[in-house]
């Protein structure tokens, strides 16, 4: 029992604590059913014409997950890494048995679950607000929890290399606006300069944001990597991401002052 | 006994600040050992060091000869300083949580009631008292059944009754067989507590053993404190035998004895209080009569015996000294706190003992 006990009771705390923060439980549900009301259905998309909403409302689903996705976990993680060294928690759990590791798993559990129903709303609201049409495949279910490992041990990174809460959130802020809008999730390629295409190809999110689209919208051109099938090749070169990711963002909790 | 818990020549380093400065000590099996030093004095960090949640740059810390992080955690317990777990957890829950972390764990039920929570198991911790809080923290400690406990200021915040709650808890644990170490600025925990004392000033152990061996040690005489009206000279009370002879024996109402028991007393006269060291209590009614004789109006009088505190005060004075540039005595200033608060509601039964 060990190992899955630990990780249960971190889990199990860490949900309750999150469930019972009323406004982040609702700001995180807010904030993209939000985004989705200003660009999909205000501003709305304009296949004929030019500007910044010019494909077809399919295009932008990576992006509306990509709000909580990334966003949830880099603010999530960071602050709750901040909090527990604040409160000396991390001093604490070296003493136990629980390894970094396994908090992680447990925080980016609760995170999953969290996300996979706002992402669940998010894919309502697109396709009702906007007529978005989409297929609905599996593999979304897979880029949801293999980026939210992704982000949750950046996010962890985050927090453990900042010196406070706000500094994390900060953080995750200033990383996460970018990554959200350079990462091929509202903004194509073909309208960022020809300098930044392989910026784009640092950025985690992008390969989430291929993938994703890939399997949502498979008429929406995305490219094949070597010649695989882009929905799947994206979700493996992002769960390689994931792993690294993770494993840094295990090792940077502190365990020692 | 076997030694549980050792420090060899510990040096930890931050920055240009020397938290320790070759600490060395040794815990035996069963025992409580309590750390007392001024802030910043190193408890902390030597706690730490010995639970391998920090790492000293030079020296060793072993725990059952091994490294601290080498050990099975689940013979450790500790409740760090300034600890605050997940604030929107029930006292229960976060006992759960944290015994959920252990492969065997005591129940949270029994572990609420140890620490005297038995009824406030549902509230939130961050709708708990502060000393409601520390308890929960206490707790935190417990759930493994710990071989080992280190407790940093375990009390602090806890009311009176509650941190006898605590110490009757920590009591029947060392009596079970736990190793204590704790922390502490409370020294009628320590004295109460510890089987022995640590005394920590800036980064170095300058004393350790039994409280009984430190107060007789360092504890200084009996003493005795009268607060007066007015600053009154010591030299009133110089050359009372000859005065003795010439007046009245039955007005200044002094045996021989307790006359030369004063003469022998060091006297220090500060703002509003006279300070009688080493005098016997035989000695007082004589120091009575000679205010009263003088009609010296006095307010209370108050008489200590030499206890940890002052063994503490005796310590840590010099330290405290060279960090604040105060070459006046911690401890009469302390002292003087201390008898203010206590001489306010001692006013009353002096007065009528005394007239």
């Amino acid at each position: 029992m060990s190992r899955l006990g630990r990780v249960r009771a971190q889990t199990s705390a860490g949900w309750r604590a999150f469930v019972r923060r009323r406004t982040a439980v609702f700001f995180t549900f807010f904030f993209p059913v939000i985004l989705i009301v200003i660009f999909g259905a205000l501003i709305q998309t304009d296949p004929t014409g030019g500007g910044l909403f010019a494909e077809p409302a399919a295009y932008y689903v990576p992006g509306y997950l990509a709000v909580v996705v990334l966003f949830t976990p880099f603010s999530r993680l960071g602050s709750e890494v901040a909090r527990h060294r604040e409160g000396n928690r991390f001093e604490k759990l070296a003493t136990t048995p629980v390894t970094r590791s396994e908090w992680l798993l447990g925080q980016t559990l609760v995170n999953a679950a969290i996300i996979a129903l706002a992402s669940l709303l998010i894919l309502v609201l697109v396709v009702v607000l906007t007529g978005a049409q989409i297929a609905f495949s599996p593999l979304v279910v897979a880029y949801i929890l293999v980026g939210v490992v992704c982000f949750c041990g950046i996010g962890s990174m985050l927090g453990s290399y900042t010196d406070s809460q706000d500094g994390a959130v900060a953080a995750s802020n200033a990383i996460g606006l970018p990554l959200l809008f350079l990462s091929e999730t509202f903004i194509p390629l073909e309208q960022l300069p020809g300098w930044f295409g392989p910026l784009v190809n640092l950025s985690p999110l992008t390969y989430f944001s291929r993938g994703v689209r890939a399997a949502t919208y498979p008429d929406g051109g995305t490219a094949s990597v070597f010649g695989l099938e882009p929905a799947l090749a994206n979700l493996g070169i992002l769960a390689v991401l994931a792993v690294v990711a993770f494993g840094f963002g295990a090792y940077s909790i502190p365990r020692t002052d | 006994m076997t030694a549980v818990v050792e420090a060899s020549s510990l040096r930890k380093t931050y920055g240009e600040t020397v938290a320790l400065e070759d600490v060395s000590l040794s815990v035996a099996d069963g025992e409580i050992f309590a750390l007392i030093g001024p802030n910043g004095a190193g408890k902390t960090t030597l706690v730490r060091s010995l639970t391998g949640t920090t790492v000293p740059d030079a020296g060793s810390a072993r725990l059952w000869e091994r490294e601290p992080t080498a050990v099975d955690e689940s013979r450790l317990g500790v409740l760090p300083q300034e600890f605050s777990p997940p604030d929107r957890l029930s006292a229960r829950e976060l006992l759960e949580y944290y015994a959920g972390l252990y492969d065997a764990a005591r129940d949270p039920e029994a572990v609420l009631a140890d620490v005297g929570l038995a009824d406030a198991g549902e509230t939130w911790y961050e709708n708990l008292s502060g000393g409601q809080k520390r308890r929960v923290c206490v707790g935190s400690a417990l759930v493994n059944d710990p071989d080992v406990l280190f407790l940093d200021e375990p009390t602090t915040g806890i009311d009176p009754a509650g941190r006898r709650t605590v110490w009757r808890l920590i009591e029947g644990l060392a009596a079970e067989g736990t190793t204590v170490v704790l922390t502490t600025h409370d020294m009628a925990e320590a004295e109460r507590l510890a089987d022995r004392v640590g005394l920590l000033a800036d980064g170095s152990l300058v004393a350790s053993g039994p409280p009984a061996t430190l107060v007789e040690k360092y504890g200084g005489a009996s003493r005795l404190t009268i607060e007066t009206a007015e600053r009154v000279s010591t030299d009133l009370f110089d050359g009372l035998e000859g005065r003795q002879a010439e007046t009245d024996a039955a007005e200044i109402g002094a045996a021989e004895t307790d006359v030369a028991e004063i003469n022998a007393t060091e006297i220090d006269a500060r703002d509003g209080a006279l300070v009688f060291e080493a005098i016997s209590p035989t000695a007082i009614g004589t120091v009575v009569d000679v205010l009263e004789a003088e009609e010296i109006e006095y307010t209370s009088l108050t008489w200590s015996e030499p206890d940890l505190e002052r063994a503490y005060l005796e310590l840590a004075d010099d330290a405290e000294a060279a960090r604040t540039g105060h070459s006046g005595s911690l401890e009469g200033e302390l002292e003087g706190q201390v008898a203010n608060a206590e001489l306010e509601g001692a006013r009353d039964r002096s007065a009528e003992g005394s007239r």
